[in-house]
């Protein structure tokens, strides 16, 4: 039988205690009393009346709910963090050439970093817009001596015969197109690839289609495949583009298809082309293994590393060498990924400059911490007041950290705007220095950094500031009052200044070294003289001058019109300037056994006056003159390479495109650094022929500013044709800056970074005593 | 001399009462059974140390060492014993653990070698 509890004893308890214990204290009772009546009901009841009085008397308490706590915590927390705030900006308005002073050295110095991890950010970090770009490679032989080159289309074939880690091959290289029927003529970039290439780099059209296989054979018909810029730069973006047809070189060419401007790469040239035509190399062609004139890329299986790719390619050139002994005797083949390819030597210039506008930011924080030590020392007596009224250590120092937090705050959003400004002020100077420049933006990367950033330097600069305050003595601070911060902190002041001085030489140093590599290669012997000479390009027409007589009566003609302009010294052409790289080749030589290892030598095209125009000397025999045919002129390295002790002059080589063909020595010439200014002079032979090929560099020495000569010169070309097209219009002090570009960069940069630092160091004294500076970037 | 890493830092177990130690040890019994809740514990209590405490301590007692992380709580369903009541159960959370043998320690250094004495009717 069910015994019920005291009625009015558990409505005495509901009435006093509180809804979150009722159910469970009264349960309780209710239960032990239900156990207890089984002994005796009298006793139970005594017992819960017990119980009930003591519950009366004093009831469980009732604590808030933890959440309430965290939210109320939270809230305190807030409120105090407001009040810092709030706090740290009255501060700041009382003393607004401090706050200047200090948010304009964060602006500088983390302006410098956000902008320099832009680069770093779009270089390095942010994959190439490409599908799947960490599979993507560059095919490059690898030369006897050890460098990579292009590719001959012989070896190129076998690899993409044998080779099982690559998902597909593909070869290309670039020419130049005359663009005619849309008005001016003018040249365009066109990229000649070989099957597969637009499959390999994942290239979908937009509109039309790629090419068929049968479309890359000599005899194929003539197609194009446009670039979007092309298409909507030249056609106005018209949809039925298909099936039209552009008058490339005289020849009517069929549009098949248009690519996406996502495709568009401008830091890899095979994509940033104007148009694509199919590369159709002849039977002869596709079997040339000597000929290295070819560009080649592919894309790597899923799941096979480089390394195999390599072990591969190693194992297939072994094979290939026993095979064709003659031409592939210890050469073999090189596999690059396309990222590392593009970024090429700038990563340790990127790297280095981040590591320099690092110590710029380490010597601002120690800049900012002086001037904020400085300050709270002479916030002594407030601060004294503060922890009199009953604000902690704890307390004090996050009231200081605050206000350096604030400054790094205001400093970073400064720093970002800077950093924008700088960007895209230099952008045009930055795509002409640095790969995938265009591709430069403040993205969530850059900007999360520039939090960062802004975060470190607040807490480098604050923390030892507001520690240093926090721990003075009450007493001191407060009998000091006013009188001045004295000579307390001096060793801390010391300290920061020694860290930054020492910083700041470690920068110069640097900066030193640079300068002075880049001054001695701008001064350094390039064996021409570069003022006051202006280059311009042009790649004849093919089917308008298809006879080796029609391309030298064309170049004869316009050298002859050059010459006659005013102002101009001398005037010459040839294939490749120098400090740009270009054909390398062996001598046969007369009378002379075969050498096995014969080393190559550069081989340029020139005509009469090139030497004259560069200031090359001759130093034996003569200069080449119209009336030779067929002769040679070698520098003296080259001289002493083939011929060693004998006299060159009168002997007579072959080149190894016309073997039939033997060419006097008419001169020694001194020596030129043909492929860059890092390297030495390299041993070269020019000769001088009636086979001329058809796309040259003209080169005019002038007394007055070359530049000036511009329009005039490719007037007198257009003389000739109307619808000849010229470009590549240099200064060759422009080309010769060009090869100084990684090394100016970064010396420009460190330059500086360190006048920015050396400008810190030297004005933080004076701004700490209060005196006015003026900082100069 | 024995460098331990721990020498350089103060215990933060907490420091508990009589009381709360006889409350811990009543839910470190109960809660394997799923029985932690008020008048267990005290019958518990009640039952080993005869100590008829009222069950507004337990329940004080309990929230107190909730509210200092010691212990976690969470309700049951009603059941009809109780006159459709619900119960709410306790068990220790590590902190409440190491407190406890903490006290255990403590109170067992002490009280070595004095068993004879303590141990006397």
């Amino acid at each position: 039988m069910k015994i019920n509890s005291p009625r009015f004893a558990i409505w005495l308890l509901s009435l006093r205690l509180r809804d979150e214990w009722r159910d469970f204290v009264v349960g309780d009772l209710e239960e032990e009393f239900a156990t207890r009546s089984g002994d005796s009901r009298l006793a139970a009841r005594a017992w819960f009346w017990w119980q009930t009085m003591r519950c009366l008397v004093a009831p469980p308490a009732v604590r808030p709910h933890t959440r309430q706590l965290e939210r109320l915590r939270g809230d305190s927390t807030m409120r105090s963090l407001i009040a810092d705030v709030r706090y740290a900006l009255r501060v700041m308005s009382r003393t607004p050439s401090f706050a200047v002073a200090v948010i304009g050295v964060m602006a500088l110095s983390i302006g410098a970093n956000t902008a320099i991890f832009s680069i770093v950010n779009a270089v390095l970090l942010r994959p190439l817009p490409l599908e799947e770009p960490e599979r993507l490679v560059r095919l490059f032989t690898r030369t006897p001596g050890g460098r990579a080159f292009e590719l001959s289309p012989g070896k190129f074939y076998d690899w993409q015969r044998d080779a099982r880690s690559f998902e597909g091959m593909a070869m290309y290289r670039f020419s130049q197109f005359a663009l005619s029927g849309t008005g001016t003529a003018r040249a365009i970039k066109a990229g000649a690839v070989g099957v597969g290439f637009f499959e390999i780099v994942r290239a979908r059209p937009t509109l039309g289609r790629t090419f068929h296989p049968e479309e890359d054979t000599p005899g194929g018909k003539y197609v194009v495949i446009l670039s979007d810029r092309f298409w909507k730069t030249e056609l106005g973006g018209a949809p039925d583009v298909i099936g039209r047809t552009l008058k490339l070189n005289d020849e009517a060419y069929t549009i098949v298809g248009v690519m996406p401007a996502s495709t568009s790469v401008a830091s890899w040239a095979a994509m940033a082309c104007d148009v694509w035509v199919p590369i159709a190399l002849t039977d002869e062609q596709r079997a040339a293994r000597g000929n290295h004139n070819q560009q080649g890329v592919a894309r790597l299986k899923a799941g096979v590393e480089l390394s195999q790719a390599q072990s591969e390619m190693d194992a297939i050139s072994t094979q290939l060498a026993r095979e064709f002994p003659k031409t592939d005797k210890g050469w073999g083949a090189v596999i690059i990924l396309m990222q590392e390819e593009i970024v090429g030597d700038s990563r340790t210039m990127l790297v280095m400059l981040l590591g320099a506008v690092g110590l710029v930011l380490l010597i601002a924080c120690a800049n900012v911490g002086n001037l904020l030590f400085t300050r709270a020392l002479s916030r002594r007596k407030e601060i004294a007041i503060r922890s009199a009224l009953g604000a902690g250590r704890g307390r004090v120092f996050q009231q200081l950290l605050t206000e350096a937090l604030l400054l790094a705050a205001a400093g970073g959003a400064l720093g970002l705007l800077l950093a924008h400004g700088t960007l895209t002020s230099a952008s045009t100077l930055l795509a002409s220095q640095v790969p995938r420049a265009e591709e430069i933006s403040i993205d969530a990367r850059v900007l999360l950094f520039a939090l960062g950033v802004s975060i470190l330097t607040g807490m480098l600069a604050g923390t030892l500031p507001a520690v240093r305050a926090g721990r003075s003595d009450l007493n001191d601070a407060l009998k000091e009052g006013g009188r001045g911060d004295g000579a307390i902190g001096v060793g801390t002041r010391r300290l920061l200044i020694v860290c930054e001085v020492a910083l700041s030489l470690v920068l110069l140093m640097g900066a030193g070294v640079m300068v002075q590599s880049l001054l001695a290669l701008r001064h350094s012997d390039t064996g021409f003289d570069p003022n006051n000479v202006l280059t311009l390009e042009v790649t004849l027409v093919q089917t308008r001058y298809p006879t080796p007589a029609q391309r030298s009566s064309f170049f004869a003609a316009a050298l002859q019109r050059i010459r006659a302009l005013p102002g101009v010294e001398a005037a010459g052409t040839i294939d490749d300037l120098p400090l740009i790289d270009g054909s390398s080749q062996t001598l046969g030589l007369e009378g002379y056994p075969l050498k096995r290892d014969q080393v190559a030598v550069q081989v340029r095209q020139v005509t009469p006056g090139y030497l004259r125009a560069m200031r090359i000397p001759v130093l034996r025999g003569r200069d080449i003159v119209e009336s030779d045919a067929e002769v040679l002129l070698v520098s003296r390295d080259a001289a002493k390479l083939y011929w060693g002790a004998d006299d060159p002059i009168g002997r007579r080589a072959t080149l190894p495109f016309s073997k039939t063909v033997l060419r006097q020595v008419v001169g020694i010439v001194g020596d030129v650094k043909q492929r860059n200014l890092i390297e030495a002079s390299t041993p070269t032979v020019y000769f001088y022929t009636r086979e001329r090929y058809g796309r040259a560099t003209f080169v005019i020495r002038t007394s007055l500013r070359p530049a000036t000569l511009a329009h005039p010169a490719v007037a007198a070309i257009r003389a000739i044709d109307p619808e000849q097209p010229v470009g590549d219009i240099r200064t060759m002090m422009q080309v010769l800056d060009a090869g100084l570009t990684p090394q100016s960069e970064s010396t420009a940069c460190s330059l500086t970074s360190c006048a920015d630092a050396a400008a810190r160091s030297e004005s933080e004294p004076r701004l700490a005593r209060g005196q006015p500076t003026f900082f100069v970037w | 001399m024995v460098i331990s890493p721990t020498m350089w830092f103060r215990t933060k177990a907490a420091v508990l009462g009589d009381f709360e130690q006889l409350v811990l040890l009543g839910v470190l019994r109960l809660e394997l059974e799923d029985a932690a809740y008020g008048a267990a514990i005290r019958q518990e209590i009640h039952a080993r140390s005869r100590r008829d405490v009222s069950i507004n301590a337990v329940y004080t007692t309990l929230d107190r060492l909730e509210s200092k992380g010691l212990l976690k709580s969470w309700v049951g369903d009603p059941t009809p014993q109780r006159g459709g009541r619900r119960r709410k159960f306790y068990a220790l959370r590590p902190a409440g653990i190491a407190a406890l043998r903490q006290a255990y320690r403590a109170f067992t250094a002490m009280a070595d070698g004095l068993q004879a004495r303590l141990e006397t009717k």
